[in-house]
């Protein structure tokens, strides 16, 4: 599989609580796209789309609060 | 293994609604209920003491049993909330029991600290004898000494008790096990008398993928199919947390025992009293299968199963 920034962008709408951001860099936090909980689900949805599993050590908010930093680890799982 | 010989709870009688809260904090009660999933939750009265709750909790729990402090080999209490840094709350505890000689020491363990001492318990006990666990939180203090919308909602004070035994007993210890991980120290923590810092999004997700992963591994041991399991007996921290572990494990509503809406998150506590509870609703009873789960500070967390005989 390789990785397809639409596909990303589409998963994270399929869990978004507000209009994901065009900014790739704009935080989804505080732009109210995910809350905590919302992460957890977040982080389900990519593994079912990309086929990817997240580490435990790599469950951290960091790792998904933009879409540059989730592509940055999904880009990582699927070459 | 060892078995447990039976739960027992104390609560204090204060009942604080989400509206007094609300007050406190200058939010909409309704936002509470949908933050957490609670309520109501239990306070302490001025002047009553984590040792008070602890007394309670453990006169009940051995009343129950037929047992005697001098039957005791061990007493384990689990609090984030004790009164002084030492001696520990089962040191008091011993005091009022009157058991000098068993073996008293405190599991400085929040939310797990129940659980962690359930499970010590289990592989002390064939060498001490019978052995008490307790675990008791007065939380209400520091998080109202430190009004926060994120925490002051969640805890309830409250104790809980059980009784460990190395023979047979109603309850066999099927599987234990805890883990931490220290990286996490100061993602939840909490000073002497607060306040109590959390960084929500890193607790949900590790609380999460934690709780998932001890549960999973403790039935794989066990060789029981989560499906089969009749009842789930979570660290009561947050009902949408509660829900989020269980979606991800695929248990059906029933499975799952909650007692927050009424009590809170009482920390150390809540696994002993949701065990209490469930238990006197007749639902621990022969051949039922009961896994226990908890994830807190450190981060520390665990399961431990039960099976009815």
């Amino acid at each position: 599989m390789t990785f397809d920034d639409s596909k990303l962008r589409k998963a994270v709408e399929r869990v978004a609580q507000a209009p994901v951001p065009a900014d790739v860099h704009a935080s989804l936090f505080e732009a109210g796209v995910v809350d905590s909980f919302g992460l957890v689900e977040l982080v389900a949805e990519l593994e079912a789309a990309f086929g990817i599993s997240v580490a435990d050590e790599e469950m951290l908010p960091s790792r998904f609060e933009t879409l540059a930093r989730i592509a940055e680890l999904v880009r990582s799982k699927v070459g | 293994m060892a078995s447990v010989l039976g739960f027992a709870c104390h609560l204090p009688e204060r009942r604080v609604g989400n509206g007094e809260l609300a007050d406190l904090l200058g939010v909409d009660p309704a936002w509470i209920d949908q933050a957490c999933g609670i309520q109501e939750r239990r306070y302490a009265a001025e002047g009553e003491s984590v040792v008070d709750l602890a007394e309670q909790a453990a006169r009940k729990c051995l009343a129950a049993s037929g047992l005697e402090p001098g039957d005791l080999g061990a007493i384990i209490v689990g609090t984030g909330t004790p009164q002084r840094p030492f001696p520990g709350v089962s040191a008091s505890l011993q005091q009022r029991l009157g058991n000098a000689g068993a073996f008293a020491f405190d599991i400085h363990l929040a939310s797990v600290g129940g659980l962690a001492g359930l499970g010590i318990a289990c592989d002390l006990c064939p060498r001490l004898g019978p052995t008490l666990v307790v675990a008791a939180e007065i939380m209400s203090r520091p998080v109202r000494s430190h009004p926060a919308r994120e925490t002051t909602i969640l805890f309830g004070d409250g104790a809980g008790a059980c009784l460990v035994h190395p023979g047979p007993g109603p309850l066999a210890v099927v599987d234990w096990r805890m883990g931490s991980d220290g990286a996490f120290a100061e993602d939840l923590s909490m000073a002497w008398d607060g306040p109590l810092a959390m960084k929500g999004r890193t607790v949900i997700l590790q609380a999460v993928r934690k709780l998932q992963g001890t549960v999973r591994a403790s039935c794989a041991a066990a060789g029981w199919d989560l499906a089969a399991v009749d009842l789930f007996l979570f660290h009561q921290a947050n009902l949408n947390l509660l829900l989020q572990v269980a979606k991800g494990l695929g248990l059906a509503e029933a499975q799952v025992f909650t007692n927050i809406g009424r009590l809170g998150n009482t920390s150390a506590a809540s696994v002993l009293i949701a065990a209490a509870e469930a238990q006197d609703q007749g639902l621990l009873g022969p051949g039922r299968r009961i896994a226990m789960a908890g994830f807190g500070a450190g981060f520390t967390w665990g399961s431990l199963l039960l099976e009815g005989r």
